[in-house]
């Protein structure tokens, strides 16, 4: 005698702890085996894109932030740097080194939280505490010289808003030295664990196709064997005075965008001790980005992208020679790598899904802006 | 099961290490300077330029000016408010303030109310507002990164 089975729809989310945030899933399992997939997301939209038609071009720095609020510096360079394309302006040396220094703190610090919470998420505790307390050195050191912990609405069109304060550079010198020792301590707590290794190696696998036709970007396609990254193959800001690697694993499966993360945690601290030494003196705003409500750009389109934490974010901005933007467009990297899951997920076990979802590393901020 | 075990003397090395927590309600973080807490307002240095109302982005300043008694060409502020509600605490009002008459605190813990017209502050709040940090007027000026008792 046939048993009678049916497919059962499961709701994952918008409440579930593993989403940090958020997201909903709607799962068709048919007993333990994902048969559909369908992500919904919009729960926390703002219209940030029409928003900033409402604005002059200084008053959407602070919305970029609370895009991808655990990366905001990138997503505020890169909005920066859309409308000095516009303008044509030249930074000043001083600032592009601190926007470097800035966004590489602020990459570890993301990077950190990832990790912290991907291992909570697959029932590891505390690595979650020793995470939090790395990403306190380099958002206290964040928060010294910007004001705030994650919003920081630190750059400025033309540069950044702040100078370092006095020893500022030092104490970054130093922290990089605490942090080095610490994320060596991640590697032994965690990396070699057999039961992390048989919970993630093999599972959740992406091929290169699948990368390139899902257009994603960041650690999860240099995971999959792919050498992708702005930073050295569009170098912006002033990215190719540094010498680092891009990290990269052939397998694509969990454990490899793991390991592409942890190496890129070294790779920023190694670029932020060669800012540190290099670093001159001098202006940190041009002349005309000092008066922020008269920025002007003449008519015109640009776009800039950046490597962010979780991939390409990119700002298409479109001028019509007024002081409000005609339009802003944002890529956010959030938002088409979730896309996967719906092929991803297919055939997988449900005990799998959340091991394959935190694995992305999305933020709800910028999926849904 | 090496590893785990390996893993499990980074715990246990931390037993001898000294502690990174703060006990929150006793003792509390002292903000750098620079941080962007709750405004403070100066009113006899305000121009009523209202260039803060322009650059805030969320709308949440408003005020109004008045002629002076004793010089009728000067313009004095009569009322300010900020409804703390939409307020993202983004630094505009300060930066672009030509004689630094609205400022911001170190303060961040002060904002909490049960009610949401309790969120709406008036000029004589925001000119009280002075508890700790960069603009107070008392003797002790916290230190940038200093972890103190501060109550």
């Amino acid at each position: 005698m046939a048993i009678k089975t049916e497919t059962m729809t499961l709701n994952m989310g918008p409440q579930h702890p593993s989403t940090h945030g958020v997201f909903r899933l709607v799962v068709d399992v048919d007993g333990e085996t994902i048969k559909r997939v369908e992500p919904v997301m919009g729960y926390l939209h703002r219209g940030s894109e029409k928003l900033a038609e409402r604005f002059v071009y200084t008053q959407f720095i602070p919305y970029t932030d609370r895009l991808d609020y655990m990366n905001a510096m990138t997503n505020n360079y890169v909005y920066c740097a859309a409308v000095e394309k516009l303008l044509e302006w030249e930074i000043p040396e001083r600032a592009e080194y601190l926007r470097v220094i800035t966004m590489e703190l602020n990459r570890i610090a993301s990077h950190l939280v990832w990790w912290g919470t991907y291992l909570l998420d697959i029932g590891a505790l505390s690595p979650f505490l020793y995470a939090f307390r790395d990403r306190d050195h380099c958002l206290d050191l964040l928060n010294e010289i910007s004001g705030a912990r994650m919003t920081f609405n630190y750059m400025r069109i033309g540069g950044v808003k702040w100078d370092s304060p006095d020893g500022w550079i030092d104490r970054v010198k130093e922290k990089v030295k605490v942090l080095r020792e610490n994320i060596n301590e991640y590697d032994t707590l965690v990396t070699g664990n057999e039961i992390f290794q048989s919970r993630t190696i093999g599972v959740g696998k992406l091929t290169k196709e699948q990368i390139l036709d899902w257009g994603i970007s960041g650690p999860l396609a240099r995971a999959s064997g792919l050498k992708m990254d702005i930073r050295k193959d569009e170098p912006y800001s002033i990215y190719d005075r540094f010498d680092f690697d891009i990290p990269t694993q052939e397998e694509g499966d969990v454990y490899a965008r793991y390991k592409v993360r942890i190496a890129e945690l070294y790779e920023s601290l190694k670029i932020i001790e060669q800012a540190c030494e290099q670093i001159p003196e001098g202006d940190i705003i041009t002349k005309k980005g000092k008066r922020i409500m008269m920025i002007k750009p003449p008519a015109g389109e640009a776009y800039t992208r950046a490597e962010a934490s979780k991939g390409e974010i990119g700002v298409y901005a479109i001028s019509n020679g007024k002081n409000k933007p005609y339009r802003i467009k944002l890529r956010r990297p959030s938002f088409v790598n979730v896309a996967i899951l719906q092929e991803l997920l297919i055939g997988k076990n449900i005990q799998d899904l959340v091991a394959i979802f935190g694995s992305l590393d999305i933020v709800l901020g910028e999926v849904d802006a | 099961m090496f590893r785990l075990l390996k893993g499990f003397g980074v715990t246990f090395n931390y037993f001898r290490k000294k502690k990174i927590t703060i006990q929150y309600p006793d003792e509390r973080v002292v903000m750098p300077e620079r941080f962007r807490g709750i405004h403070r307002f100066f009113p006899d240095k305000c121009i009523v330029c209202n260039l803060c109302v322009t650059a805030c982005p969320t709308d949440v300043i408003t005020l109004t000016g008045k002629k002076s008694e004793e010089n009728p060409k000067k313009k004095i502020i009569d009322t300010y408010n900020i409804d703390f509600q939409g307020c993202i605490l983004c630094d505009f009002c300060t930066e672009v303030c030509p004689t630094d008459a609205i400022v911001m605190t170190a303060r961040y813990n002060n904002l909490s109310s049960f009610n949401r017209s309790e969120q709406f502050k008036d000029i004589e709040w925001l000119s009280d507002n002075h508890v700790y940090g960069y603009y107070e007027e008392s003797d002790r000026v916290p230190e940038m990164g200093e972890r103190g008792e501060q109550k």
